[in-house]
């Protein structure tokens, strides 16, 4: 590791190594509970499953598995951006570092914007059951409504994720253009490579639960 | 690229590579197994992809034991939750 | 000749190098408001959940009057729901989870590992200013528009027929639960990384041991009752219907859902309280504690296995008899080492140097409770006796002895014994053993009562019952005066001795521990160089305490 990059001490730290340490563990701490925030919403899918198999075949058949399928690898390589960004801030490089915590993010908001466009599609197809006004497309299967429901709310859930990771990467980029960040600030960027890379975990679940497991 | 930056870019490139792949597989399994229990191989798959992110992006394989036991606990509570609901519902 | 007739007048005359306590550092306003201080923001929660334990209090005075007379004459059904609803959320989320862990836990934490701060101060303060803005709007809620599902939210009855602002209340418990999170991921990575040199695992008190089993329930409980709230929130508000059976879906999901969190909670209640047992009674028995590392382990046992047993909640609200069967054995296991630390408290004190002053009398009598408490938690985790017994008072009567009996009581007995440390200040001893016994008498007078009217077949929740059951129910609110009084007792001789009372020394009680080695009130940043730790826990020679 360069003399060029470190962290600035905090007083309730005897040191620089707890310091890191501690930052670390917290994040995977919190991380933790993230896992079992939307593990709810899995075990909520299963019992569906299990309920309704039928029902449910039918939501994930009109699901737009080649938009889930293709935000996946938008995820995969967004996290791959991610990682050089880690790689680069541990070796001082500040400017590329940057640049590769926005192109994280544009790749985030490309995921987004896919992402966008399925609901327009799920619209469009009369697949929005919490839509009183507007006609469903499976109205002769009522169960079929709930896993439906579902969908939007786990995706919806995971795209707030997303945009605050999105906030995370710009706030980090902003932060970095000046110099002398990563001579006090290099874990942050460590600690919020973490979060970007459990959004990537996350999706990889929601992925299948969601698309592919019930076709 | 300097040698000392590719050096570091290996494990990254290869996790790439490898999650790409295995998103692949799910992806074929997805389109030509429809209904039956292709589900069973997609879900491995999937848990797969999940332990090379924690191991190799998260870097959990280089980090203090701590780290691996708070991941460990994370996916045994995940069981807990699932085991014991489940037991409700398969038996209704 | 003397020295000071010697002193160059020009040389000013030696201060004493005493540095200013946590409490006199700084006294502006905003120097509260914006404190990092982990013992500083321990007040401010001390503060704001007493604030909240009064309203619940009221609340509850006021469920025990209306159930004087058997008719309902006094409130109606809907006002006596609402009001049974605040005083159950009220008690759960803004006063018992936060209760001991984030003023005492707070407070000590650091102190008692030899640590300046916890590791994220910053979190700590956000943690404090969460609970108060999400638990300020919901009391506003509840109060303005009243919700009425009682403190579990059930499904169908909170996403399709009650009245009253649920969506509202129920953002308000998500919001709230955060605070929780954070305070649990603070203490859990202080406990990892922040301990002294020297300060090993099992030097560690064991009060600290129980934060750690409480913060591992907190982190890995509280999001589950989050997304349960999101989905009945989102239920109400846009008609998910995956807790609907009319849709197809399944109102005993959101129990499962709800109790994984709700029963480990009770955890988050209790084990703190057993944590301040063990300082508690090792202090006043002046002993070694029997057993540390049983005790030390029993906490984590509890935590962990308090995640496999929530369906005894559930035995007669339709889950299948091979879950129930589950859910009853492992309820009976999860009892297992609450009991192996009961038998270690007493063997402490067995032959101990027994003082009985005001904190080890608040010891004992939790000691007595918790054994009830206990034990009738057993009855109602064999399905059979539970099928009789299901939502009676039987079971108000059992988890009251749990969470009042346990909980505040070890609250009141370590608020009482870390006084002088957090205050400076000594409190009135004749008072404080008068306040400690009307507790015990009041408390069971109150609740013991409850269990024999759940015996003979009183439903909870209503506000109208049979005229036979009316003389246990005057018992019970007569005996809820009493507990008031010894509620109020405290609040205000200890708020006196802020001003009257006597300084305190650095350790009045001759206890053991590193909290006591720095001066009272500690110092801002708690220890004046930092404290090496070559000594084990409760390192009590069997001297008689000097006085
Ligand atoms: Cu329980």
């Amino acid at each position: 590791m360069s003399s060029t990059v470190g962290i600035e001490l905090e007083e309730q730290y005897h040191d620089v190594e707890q310091q890191r340490e501690a930052a670390k563990l917290g994040m995977w701490t919190f991380l933790l509970t993230e896992l079992l925030l939307f593990s709810g919403l899995f075990v909520t899918a299963l019992v569906l499953r299990v309920m309704h198999p039928d029902s449910v075949t039918a939501v994930a058949l009109h699901l737009k598995f080649w938009i889930g399928a293709t935000n996946t690898a938008i995820l995969i390589v967004s996290s791959f951006i991610m990682s050089v960004a880690i790689e680069l801030s541990r070796l001082g490089r500040q400017r590329p570092m940057a640049w590769c915590m926005l192109g994280t993010a544009a790749f985030g908001v490309l995921f987004l914007m896919l992402k966008g466009y399925e609901y327009y599609r799920d619209y469009v197809e009369h697949m929005t059951p919490f839509l009183s006004f507007r006609r469903y497309e499976l109205v002769g299967d009522p169960a079929s409504r709930l896993f439906t429901n579902l969908y939007f709310i786990t995706t919806g859930l995971h795209a707030v994720h997303l945009i605050i990771g999105i906030t995370l990467m710009l706030v980090m980029a902003w932060l970095a253009s000046r110099e002398g960040f990563l001579q006090k600030h290099q874990n942050r960027i460590e600690i919020t490579g973490l979060y970007w890379h459990f959004i990537d975990l996350i999706w990889m679940i929601v992925f299948p639960t969601l698309y592919l497991l019930n076709r | 690229m300097s040698p000392e930056l590719r050096q570091h870019l290996r494990t990254p490139v290869l996790t790439l590579f490898a999650l790409l792949a295995l998103l692949g597989v799910n992806v074929l399994l997805g389109i030509f197994f429809i209904g039956g229990h292709a589900w069973i191989a997609e879900g491995f798959v999937a848990a797969t992809m999940v332990a090379i992110v924690i191991m190799f992006a998260m870097e959990a394989v280089k980090d203090a034991p701590i780290t691996r036991l708070f991941a460990a606990i994370g996916f045994v509570w995940v069981l807990i939750l699932f085991g014991l609901t489940m037991v409700d519902y398969v038996t209704r | 000749m003397s020295d000071a007739a010697l002193r160059d007048p020009r040389i000013p005359a030696p201060v004493i190098d005493r540095p200013e306590d946590y409490l006199h550092v700084e006294q502006t306003l905003s120097s509260w408001f914006f404190t990092t201080d982990h013992k500083r923001i321990g007040i401010l929660y001390l503060v704001s959940i007493t604030g909240f334990f009064v309203i619940g209090a009221i609340a509850a005075g006021i469920v025990r009057l209306a159930l004087v007379v058997p008719d309902g004459s006094i409130l109606s059904n809907e006002v006596y729901n609402r009001m049974f609803t605040l005083h159950g959320v009220i008690m759960v989320w803004f006063f018992l989870v936060p209760s001991i862990p984030n003023t005492l836990g707070n407070f000590l934490l650091p102190l008692m590992i030899g640590a300046k701060d916890l590791a994220f101060p910053k979190i700590n303060l956000l943690s404090w200013y969460v609970f108060v803005t999400a638990s300020l709007f919901t009391l506003f809620v509840l109060l303005w528009g009243g919700v009425d599902t009682g403190w579990t939210f059930y499904t169908p009855l909170s996403t399709q027929y009650a009245n009253g602002y649920v969506i509202a209340a129920v953002l308000g418990i998500i919001v709230v639960g955060y605070s929780s999170i954070l305070t649990g991921l603070n203490f859990i990575v202080t406990v990892h990384k922040m301990r002294a040199p020297g300060m090993t695992w099992f030097r560690m008190p064991l009060f600290v041991w129980s934060l750690y089993a409480t913060s591992l329930i907190l982190v890995l409980a509280t999001p589950v009752l989050t997304i349960a709230l999101v989905l009945v929130f989102v239920d109400r508000a846009f008609g998910l219907g995956v807790f609907n059976p009319e849709q197809g879906g399944d109102p005993v999901l959101f129990q499962h859902l709800f109790w994984f969190y709700s029963h480990p909670v009770v955890y988050v209640m209790v084990l703190p309280g057993m944590g301040v047992m063990s300082e508690l009674v090792t202090a006043y028995a002046y002993k070694k504690i029997f057993g540390y590392k049983f005790i030390a382990f029993s906490s984590l046992a509890i935590a962990v296995i308090g995640f496999f047993v929530w369906g005894h909640h559930m035995f007669y609200n339709g889950i299948t008899q091979y879950s129930a069967l589950t859910f009853s054995l492992m309820s009976f296991i999860v009892a297992v080492p609450s009991a192996i630390k009961v038998y270690n408290w007493a063997a402490t004190i067995h032959k101990g140097q027994i003082r009985l002053d005001t904190p080890m009398l608040y010891a004992m009598g939790w000691i007595g409770l918790f054994v009830i408490g206990g034990v009738t938690g057993l009855m109602l985790a064999s399905t059979a006796l539970d099928g009789h017994v299901h939502d009676t008072y039987f079971v108000v009567a059992h988890f009251h002895y749990i969470m009042v009996g346990a909980t505040v009581v070890a609250f009141l007995g370590g608020i009482h014994y870390w006084w002088p440390k957090m205050t400076g200040r000594l409190y009135s001893e004749p008072w404080g053993r008068v306040s400690a016994l009307l507790m015990f008498i009041g408390f069971n007078m109150t609740f013991f009562p409850q269990y024999i009217l759940g015996y003979m077949g009183m439903p909870r929740r209503y506000a109208v019952y049979p005229e036979s059951y009316q003389v246990l129910n005057v018992l019970s609110s007569a005996g809820a005066t009493i507990l008031a009084a010894a509620y109020l007792f405290p609040m205000i001789y200890l708020v006196w001795s802020l001003w009257y009372g006597e300084k305190a020394g650095d350790n009045p009680w001759h206890a053991k521990g590193l909290e006591w080695t720095t001066t009272s009130p500690p110092p801002k940043h708690n220890f004046r160089k930092m404290p090496i730790v070559d000594f084990d826990p409760y390192d009590y020679s069997n001297e008689p305490p000097e006085e």
